[in-house]
């Protein structure tokens, strides 16, 4: 057969523009469940990396210890986080790099312009180093002003907003409660906020000694950050330092911890698990969407087919054979699957670009998964469409013909 | 006319599972290379299952039929096919033309099937359309046309694959007289012009008048087959 398939897809696409109303039925289906599915797969991906990024702001390779002070069910039996856990931790890890205690506390904040309630944090100079987090302006206390029990203060964007408006925050004063007057000699980058709500940036820091003797630690501190050596080291860390905590709180055998450990890369693993479990189920919604299109690409092209039994019977009369007549339905199904799963695609891009924009996420669909879900839209359609085209050239001429 | 058989029927009985008696029984036709045969009856008569058989659109129970020489009573559907592209045209009552296909669209239909490339079907099928006197209308819409035309377009469609039997089933029968006249007109001319055999199924004794020889039908049985007194080719 001399005609080309060229000619084939071209009748085939003047049919379908020049029938607007069955075309656009036919191709909806599709169009929206490539859409869903594309959208689908964005939300997962984009949802995943961003728990991802929520757990990197903790800090990777970093192991949190808390103490289980106040805690009734300990009876008053926990003893408090101190410098001498820190001491043990650095001097018997051997996974450990470095430790950073903190503790933090609401407490009323002033300037010369403003004032507010807001945490106050006593930690140790490397707490930047292990959060990953650079100055903004001025710099970090140091070593001298923990021993110094300096009066400085890193303060965060927030903060500083809050307290001096548009006005350069360092070299200025605030006030801690009623007496503790400290100077800001830096300014941390903007963080943002958590998926959680918090603000990251609503943050002052000052070396823990200070913190200790003009307010007071009479639980100890909150929290030990411990940062190891290797991400791979990670869980090595967790085992070693829980006999060394033990032993540092002189806890009998039958003694149960008192104090708690975790580690963000563990709670993103499982994050990462979950999400994906999640992700699979919402591309399985999204891939029986695509397959309820498929059937209504054969609905609409069984219509089509009674519909058009006339014509079918005019062109058999002509002497079309059943294996043309066939090919052309075939053919109608490919344009239309093809072009309903390109709206499709077009759709679930425009979907999850907004969703990535509104929830601040940053990976978009890839242009292999759109080609991907353009492919599979199209075999779907054309896989539904097969069975009409078999319809159609199966009829008799003659019933064809005389059908109204 | 011109000698040998074109259609040769022998023996023709065609029965359909739901009805008790055949539909046709025993028919046998011969139509010479040219003729123009009117094939009348009322209804019931069983002329339009003849003329489906005549023109391979359905098979006999049993019976040959032998079209230009060769036998097609046992062809598969795919042969039937192809014996309607290259030796058959039909025209018929409703005229049949497909909607959302322009005049030009619907006259090169055959060319199309018949694997003619686009270049020649296109200019074969305009120069028909002029023939028949509707070249303004190339690019119109069935739906655009009046009932003469639109038989004028099933006309050129039915010839454009050069067929050698024409088929033609009450083709002036959904038109007014002086408009079926003109049509009929069109065929004959076409007929001397293009050598084709013409089979018109009808009960307009009028239009019998036009055609060399008049069969009739009556509960499937051939009751006459005769010259009639006023052939004008």
């Amino acid at each position: 057969m001399p005609r080309t398939r060229s000619e084939v897809v071209g009748r085939a696409i003047r049919t379908a523009i020049r029938n607007p109303g069955r075309t656009i039925l036919t191709m909806l289906g599709l169009a929206i469940g490539v859409g869903a599915f594309l959208a689908m797969v964005s939300f997962g991906t984009g949802a995943r990396s961003s728990v991802m990024e929520q757990f990197e702001i903790l800090g990777t390779r970093v192991v949190y210890i808390w103490g289980n002070m106040g805690r009734r069910d300990f009876g008053g039996n926990a003893r408090p986080l101190t410098d001498a856990d820190v001491e043990a931790l650095l001097r018997d890890g051997m996974t450990i790099e470095r430790v950073v205690p903190r503790i933090t506390e609401v407490q009323n904040v002033k300037s010369a312009f403003d004032r507010y309630p807001t945490k106050i944090t006593g930690t140790m100079p490397d707490f930047v180093q292990i959060r990953e987090w650079s100055m903004l302006m001025g710099g970090m206390f140091d070593e001298t002003d923990v021993q110094q029990r300096a009066k400085v203060a890193v303060i965060g964007t927030t903060v500083a907003r809050e307290l001096f408006g548009r006005r350069d925050p360092v070299g200025q004063t605030i006030t801690i409660g009623s007496n503790l007057p400290l100077r800001i000699i830096g300014v941390l980058v903007s963080k943002g906020e958590q998926t959680t709500g918090e603000d990251m940036d609503e943050i002052i820091l000052i070396p823990a000694t200070t913190y200790e003797a003009f307010l007071g630690m009479p639980m100890g501190y909150h929290e030990l950050m411990i940062q190891v050596r290797d991400l791979g080291l990670l869980e090595t860390a967790m085992v070693e330092a829980v006999p060394i905590m033990r032993r540092s709180h002189r806890l009998a055998d039958i003694e149960e911890d008192d104090f708690r450990m975790a580690s963000p890369a563990q709670a993103a693993e499982l994050a990462r698990f979950v999400s994906t479990i999640l992700t699979s189920l919402l591309i399985g919604i999204a891939a029986v969407s695509l397959l309820v299109g498929g059937i209504g690409v054969m609905n609409i092209q069984l219509v089509s087919v009674a519909e058009r039994t006339q014509e079918i019977g005019i062109r058999s009369a002509i002497g079309a054979s059943p294996n043309q007549i066939m090919v052309q339905f075939l053919a109608e199904a490919v344009v239309l699957s093809f072009t309903g799963s390109l709206v499709g695609v077009g759709l679930g891009w425009l979907v999850s670009t907004l969703v990535a924009q509104a929830m601040s996420w940053s990976g978009t669909l890839s242009p292999l998964t759109m080609a991907g879900a353009a492919a599979f839209g199209t075999s779907v359609g054309v896989a539904f469409g097969y069975l009409p085209a078999k319809r159609a050239a199966q009829l008799q001429p003659i019933d064809a013909l005389r059908h109204e | 006319m011109s000698g040998g058989s074109i259609v040769e029927a022998a023996g023709i009985r065609k029965e359909f599972p739901n009805m008790a008696s055949p539909v046709l029984d025993d028919v046998s036709i011969d139509v010479a290379s040219g003729e123009i045969v009117a094939l009348m009856g009322p209804s019931g008569s069983g002329k339009s299952t003849l003329m489906n058989i005549l023109g391979c659109l359905d098979g006999p129970t049993r019976g040959t039929y032998s079209l230009g020489g060769r036998d097609v009573s046992t062809l598969t559907v795919r042969e039937r096919a192809w014996v309607r592209l290259h030796y058959i045209g039909f025209i018929f009552q409703s005229f049949h033309l497909i909607g959302d296909h322009t005049v030009l669209e619907n006259v090169t239909l055959p060319l199309y099937y018949a694997g003619v490339d686009r270049h020649e079907r296109e200019a074969r099928a305009v120069e028909l359309i002029e023939r028949v006197g509707l070249g303004h209308r190339l690019g119109h819409r069935p739906a655009q046309l009046s009932g003469g035309e639109k038989q004028r377009v099933a006309i050129a469609r039915a010839v454009s694959g050069q067929p050698r039997l024409l088929l033609a089933d009450e083709p002036t029968g959904a038109l007014d007289t002086r408009t079926g006249n003109e049509v009929m007109e069109l065929l004959l001319e076409l007929h001397d012009a293009r050598a084709l055999t013409l089979i018109i199924v009808t009960h307009d004794p009028e239009i019998a008048e036009y055609c060399h020889r008049q069969i009739f039908l009556r509960d499937g049985k051939v009751v006459s087959d005769g010259r009639a007194h006023a052939a004008n080719a």
